[in-house]
This record gives structure tokens, sequence and C-alpha cells, in this order.
């Protein structure tokens, strides 16, 4: 055994003996300090403390941070329009006086989640009772997780707890609400469908209709300025004609007449039936014919 | 310094972190613990004090966990297995030192690239320390706790995996006009810069924390809206408004979480009305194909008409210059043979007359009557006529049936066209020949009166 072997063991004892002196109370956490028993002192802010052994002085600890209550299933909650609504919410509490929680929960967190559950039950009916469902759903969304809040915040002081926040998160309707809902929105799909179509065929027609007009206004524009062009034209070969006939009328009678037998009878399908006591045929078996001239009777 | 630099590599920012005290059952997770402790075994003989100081810090972690809460100091001489050199106090001393300069080593720790080590004294939060080699007091006076800053984190709302994988339950939600919808969105977060302490310190379950939040924004926002915004036009604007309704949640509980994307991967109809929503956008379509269908009728239409429009101009201007052509050609024409006329018109009149009558009869059929001593029925079947001419015409044409007789038939039956029916009247005694004449190429049928005595 070497000598310093005694020493060593001291040193060890009265390690031990210091450690169960002293305790470090971290960040997350409050620490109550009991003496015998009763608290002797709160701790929240975090840091090296010292206390004096056990049994003298006992050290608990709870967590101060932020914690979070989730609703286990959706609670169904009646609306002012007696519909039932589906909602699950969600709290966040921490524990603001450390004395107070662990005189009424001790270390039972859970009894304590239960006890702010049933507050937020409460307080979740008690908003959503007087609303209708789109006032839950929508409009005064806020307005609830507001009141809910001030409600269990108000209720979960005296506990040591502060909520620090209440927010719904799920709001259905109950199955036999969503089948309606469901039937209701085909319904309303449908119609909107029907409209569309009606609109485009309608909006088609029109279209159609008006490109019809827009084409006989052009044809008939057309019309009317081709046939005051063929007047005009027509109007300028009459003056031409008559400037040109009015000279000699009896001789463009004359000529034109010629112009126009020649023009009818022109086909060997025409069979002309002469009597031959026409001017043409004055000479016929006639040499002298009407006047003194030399017969030119043809054979 | 080899053992230095063997101890830096025990980089173990979890030694002698308190664990187990009964009541902090949730450690923020995701921490991603770079390397844990490997490489202590199998050292070289020098690594023997590094193990012992591992083995002791271990035994010190043992002794607390028995006792709850209380701290057993000492990390080097804990109840480690440590063999204690038989030697002069001397090496004792030597030995002290050697413990003393290894338990300061302990507080040099690498910090990784991306994380943060957030140092607590005694438990109270003092400082952050970057990436790199650090040191701290070592255990139990400091202890380092590393927190991954850079890293993404993500979590999907409404679907696991991909997004036809869906949880009805999370996805279904409703919107003002007391619709349902399907949402299915992913969640982005990272700390922030600053938010390490807070992260660690504030709340029992950040991570959780930030989905709750992102959940009640998410359906906040779409119970305000409309459907028809939620389903069409309004998805980026509420990706937005979600990712900065959940950042001020999240604020409020100070989580030390920035929230980089809310991105919203699919938003439908359920199921159960989804052939509906299908049809009324296939409809949407069908009104737009009804309509470009009107467009183009009307585009096909239009101008066709103007087309037509203009070939009506184009031809009445046409026929106007083809009228005036011809005036003025048949004016001058005329004008011309007007001058001759004036010279000789009894003459021109004449040459004139018979010109044009040659011509007529020289290119059609005649039948020529003398019907001086005209009895007063003639029969003309000019039917044969017709087709006399045609024939001798060699046209194929058929010929017209004649319309019309000259007189009432006598109830004979027509035949013998052609030849003469050599009857003698009394007075004329004119012979009427048949036949067509040599000169013309017209069938010439020259009958004699019928004189039925």
């Amino acid at each position: 055994m070497p000598r310093f072997f005694p020493y060593l063991v001291g040193l060890v004892i009265l390690l031990a003996v210091a450690s169960s002196c002293v305790f470090i109370v971290r960040e997350r956490d409050a620490a109550l300090v009991f003496a015998l028993g009763e608290v002797r002192d709160t701790i929240t802010e975090p840091g090296l403390y010292f206390k004096l052994p056990p049994p003298f002085e006992n050290v608990v600890r709870l967590d101060k941070r932020l914690q979070t209550i989730e609703s286990q299933d959706p609670e169904r909650i009646q609306t002012a329009e007696k519909k039932n609504l589906l909602i699950d919410s969600y709290a966040k509490w921490r524990i603001s006086d450390p004395r107070q929680y662990y005189v009424t929960f001790g270390l039972n967190k859970t009894a304590a989640e239960e006890r702010l559950s049933a507050q937020i039950r409460d307080a979740l009916n008690a908003a959503v009772n007087v609303r209708t469902v789109k006032q839950v759903v929508s409009s005064e969304r806020g307005d609830i997780m507001d009141e809910i809040l001030a409600n269990v915040a108000r209720r979960a002081a005296p506990l040591g707890v502060d909520v620090v926040d209440v927010r719904l998160i799920r709001i259905d309707f109950s199955p036999e609400i969503s089948e309606s809902v469901y039937r209701r929105m085909e319904a309303e799909r449908k119609e909107e469908a029907n409209r569309l179509r009606a609109t485009g065929s309608a909006e088609s027609e029109r279209i159609r209709a008006q490109a019809d007009r827009e084409r006989e206004e052009i044809l008939a524009k057309a019309y009317a300025d081709a046939q005051n062009i063929r007047g005009e034209g027509d109007a300028d070969a009459a003056a031409i004609y008559s400037e040109s006939y009015g000279k000699n009328p009896d001789f463009y009678s004359f000529y034109r007449s010629l112009e126009s037998y020649r023009s009818a009878f022109s086909n060997k399908n025409d069979t002309l039936v002469i009597s031959p006591d026409t001017d043409f045929f004055r000479f016929w078996g006639n040499p002298q014919g009407g006047q003194a001239q030399e017969g030119a009777g043809s054979r | 310094m080899r053992l230095m630099s063997k101890i830096f590599n025990l980089n173990d920012p979890g030694w002698g972190r308190g664990k187990g005290d009964g009541n902090d059952s949730s450690q923020p997770n995701n921490q991603n613990r770079p390397g844990n402790n490997q490489g202590n075994n199998g050292g070289p003989p020098d690594l023997d004090e590094v193990w012992r100081d591992f083995n002791g810090k271990i035994g010190s972690l043992f002794g607390r966990k028995r006792r709850g809460g209380g701290n057993m100091g000492g990390g080097g001489n804990g109840g480690g297995p440590v063999q204690l050199p038989k030697g002069s106090p001397k090496l004792f001393v030597f030995i002290a030192i050697v413990l003393v300069g290894l338990w300061l080593s302990s507080g040099f720790i690498i910090v990784q690239e991306g994380q943060v080590a957030v140092v607590t004294k005694f438990g109270k939060y003092t400082k952050t320390l970057n990436p790199g080699l650090q040191w701290h007091m070592p255990y139990p006076i400091e202890e380092a706790q590393p927190v991954n800053i850079a890293q993404l984190r993500t979590f999907e709302v409404g679907y696991r995996g991909s997004v036809g994988n869906k949880v009805l339950n999370e996805s279904l939600m409703l919107t003002t006009d007391e619709n349902i919808v399907d949402v299915q969105y992913v969640v982005q977060y990272r700390l922030m810069p600053e938010g390490a302490p807070n992260y660690l310190f504030e709340t029992v379950d950040p991570d959780d924390s930030v989905r709750q939040a992102a959940e009640t924004a998410m359906r906040e926002v779409v119970g305000q809206r409309p459907m028809d915004v939620v389903l069409y036009s309004g998805r980026t604007e509420i990706a937005n408004s979600v990712q900065q309704l959940t950042q001020d949640i999240l604020d409020r509980y100070k989580t030390g979480v920035q929230v980089s994307t809310v991105a919203i991967q699919n938003v439908q109809p359920p199921e159960q009305v989804q052939a509906a929503f299908d049809d009324a956008v296939k409809a949407g379509q069908d009104r737009e194909r009804l309509i470009n269908e009107g467009n183009a009728y009307a585009s096909r239409i239009i101008p066709e008409a103007r087309g037509r429009a203009d070939r009506m101009v184009f031809d009445a201007q046409g026929y106007t210059a083809q009228v005036i052509g011809t005036a003025q050609g048949d004016t001058a024409r005329f004008a011309a043979i007007e001058t001759e006329f004036a010279k000789a018109p009894e003459v021109t009149r004449d040459r004139m007359y018979l010109a044009t009558m040659q011509t007529i009869l020289e290119n059609t059929s005649k039948i020529l009557i003398d019907n001086q001593s005209a009895s007063n029925m003639l029969y003309l079947p000019l039917d044969k006529i017709m087709q006399q001419a045609s024939r001798s015409n060699s046209s194929t044409a058929s010929p017209d049936p004649a319309a019309g007789m000259a007189a009432g038939s006598a109830g004979q039956s027509s035949e013998g066209s052609g030849s003469s029916s050599g009857s003698t009247s009394g007075s004329g005694g004119r012979n009427a020949s048949g036949g067509g004449s040599p000169y013309s190429n017209s069938s010439n049928l020259l009958t004699s009166p019928y004189s039925s005595r």
C-alpha cells in the first residue's frame, strides 16, 4: 500500500460530500429546494447552487420549457345550427409558478395535462356552440382561439401554469354531413359545367351570326357598288351611242336592222319560210323589178 | 502532441452530459452527432491514459444515474479501474499533472461545419461556438451541445413519400364556402443563425411544434378562402400566407426555427367529387373550343365574302370597260360606214341590204312559197325539212321539232319530201324544182302550191 492511499480515499469521500452539496440548474429546468418537506426556495435561473446534503435538503427539478397538449381524438362539437363538427386542437403551456404547480400536481405531468385538456374542451364547446359553421371555419376562427386561450389561461393561472397558446388544427364535418357536402359540391360542379357549355355554344352562335351578318353586309354593299359601276358604264355607253347615232337616225335604224337580221339568222337550223314578194325577191321572175334596173336574178 | 491530437479525435460532445435525470425525457433529436467515440479501441499504447479517462467518464455517468441528479465531480478519477502506480510522491504528482492536463484537454471540441455548439456553464447558457476547433472549460464546469443549423429539415403534411400516398385526415380541410379540399404540402425549415439556444432550451419539442404550427396555419388560411381560389388561382399566395403565419406562431413559441418554404404539392377536390370537377374543367375547355370554332368560322367566311365582294366590283368594272369599249367600237364602225353612205345613199343602202340578205339566206334553210295563186291549204312537213337540213348540215345535233304547222293537215300521212309533186297548174305552169343548189350548201326546198281543185 502506498503512503498516499489514505489521502486518495479522503479525497474521494470529500468529493462525494461536496457533490451532494452543490447542484446545477439547467436552462430548461426550474428547481424546488425542499428543506425537510417544505419548499425553501424556488430557482428559475440556471446556474450552480448550494444546498445541504440529503436528507436535510432535496432538490426537485421541473421542466419549465414550453410543452404541448394535443387532443387525442377530435372533439365532436355542435355549432349554433346544430351541425356536428369534429375539432382537433393543441395547446402550448409552461410551468409559470413551479411551487404552485408542484403543490397541485407533484411530478405527475399527466394529471396536469388532463386538467388542462378538460378546461380546453369546456372552453372550446362554449366558443363553438354559439357560432355557425362558417364562423367557426373561417371568419371567427381567430376569435375562437383567442377566446379559448383567454378562458383557459385565466383558469390555469392558479395552478401555476401559463397557457401560451391554444390553436385549432382540424375542423371537419362529421361523416354524415361530409357526405351531403360532397353531393352538394358535385351538384354545383355539374351546374357549372352546364353553364360553361351553354354559354360556350351561345357565344359561338353569336360570333357566327355576327360573321354571317357581316358577310351579308359586305356582299350587299359590293352588289350596290357593282350595279352602280355597271350603271355608269351603261350610261357612258349609251351616251356614246346616242352621240354617234343621233347624227343619222334613219341610217342607223337601217344599219342596225341589218345587223340584227344577220345575227338572228345565222344557223342552218333556222328555216325561213319566205314569200317571194319581198323586196329581196323583186327581180324573182321579174327582171325589170320595181325599178329600171339590170336584173340580177340568180339561178 | 500526438496524444493531444488523439484526444481531439475523440470529439464526443456528449461526454458527461446529464442524461436520464428523471424529468428531461425529451432531448431535441435530430442532432446528427458526428462520429461517436470511434477509435477508442486498438490504439497505440500511449492511448491507455485516454482509455482510462474515458472509462472514468463512463463510470461517473453510471454513478450519476444511480444517484438521480447528483453530480459526481472529477471526470478523471471517477469509479474507473485506475491502476495506481507504485512509486514516489513525485510520480504521483506527475501523474496528477498528467491527469489534470488530460482533463483540461477534454475541453477541446471540433465543431463540424454546419453546426454550432451551445455552451452552458453549470447549466447556464454562456455562448455559442462556431465551426472549427474550439475549447471550453471541461466537464463538469462547461458543457457543449452541438446543434445542426445548416441542415434543412423537411416534413410532409397530407401524404407520405409520394403525393399519391395520402393521409386523408391531414389533407382534407374546409374552405370558407364550406367545401372540402384535399391539400398535400411540404414544409422545410432550418434553425435561425442565433436560434440554437432557443431551439434547445425553450420548447420541449421544437420539431413537433413546427409541424403543429404548419398544420394549423394551413387550415386557417384555407378556411379563409373560397374553394376556387384554393384549387386554382391562389396556390402561391396561400403558401406564402401559411409560411408567414407559421413563422409568427413559431416566433411566439421561441423555437429558434426559420420556416424557409411551404410548398403546396397538390390541391384537389376530394376523390368522391373528382369526376364532377374534371367534367367542369372539360366543360371550360369545351366552351373555349366552341368559341374558337365560332371564331374560325368568322375568320373563314368574312375574307371569303370580301373576296366575292371584290370580284363583284371588278366584274362590274370589267363589264363597264367592255360596254364602253363595245360602244366606242360600234360607233367608230358606224361612223365610218355612215361617211360612205352619205356619199351615195341609194346604192349603198341597196348594196348593204342585199349583201346582208345574201349572207343570211346562204346560212339558213329556206322555203320559198310562191303564194300568188295561193290556195288556202298548204302542207309543210316542217319536221322533215328540219331533219333534212340538219342531216345535210352533217351536224350531230338533233333537230328541233318543228313548232307549228303552217296549215292544218288534211289527215294525210306525210311522205315524199324532197320529191317534186309535179302538179300542173293551169295558170303559171311554173316548175318547182327540188334539190339542193350546187352553189350553196344549204338545202333549198321549193315547194309548189298544192292545188286541190
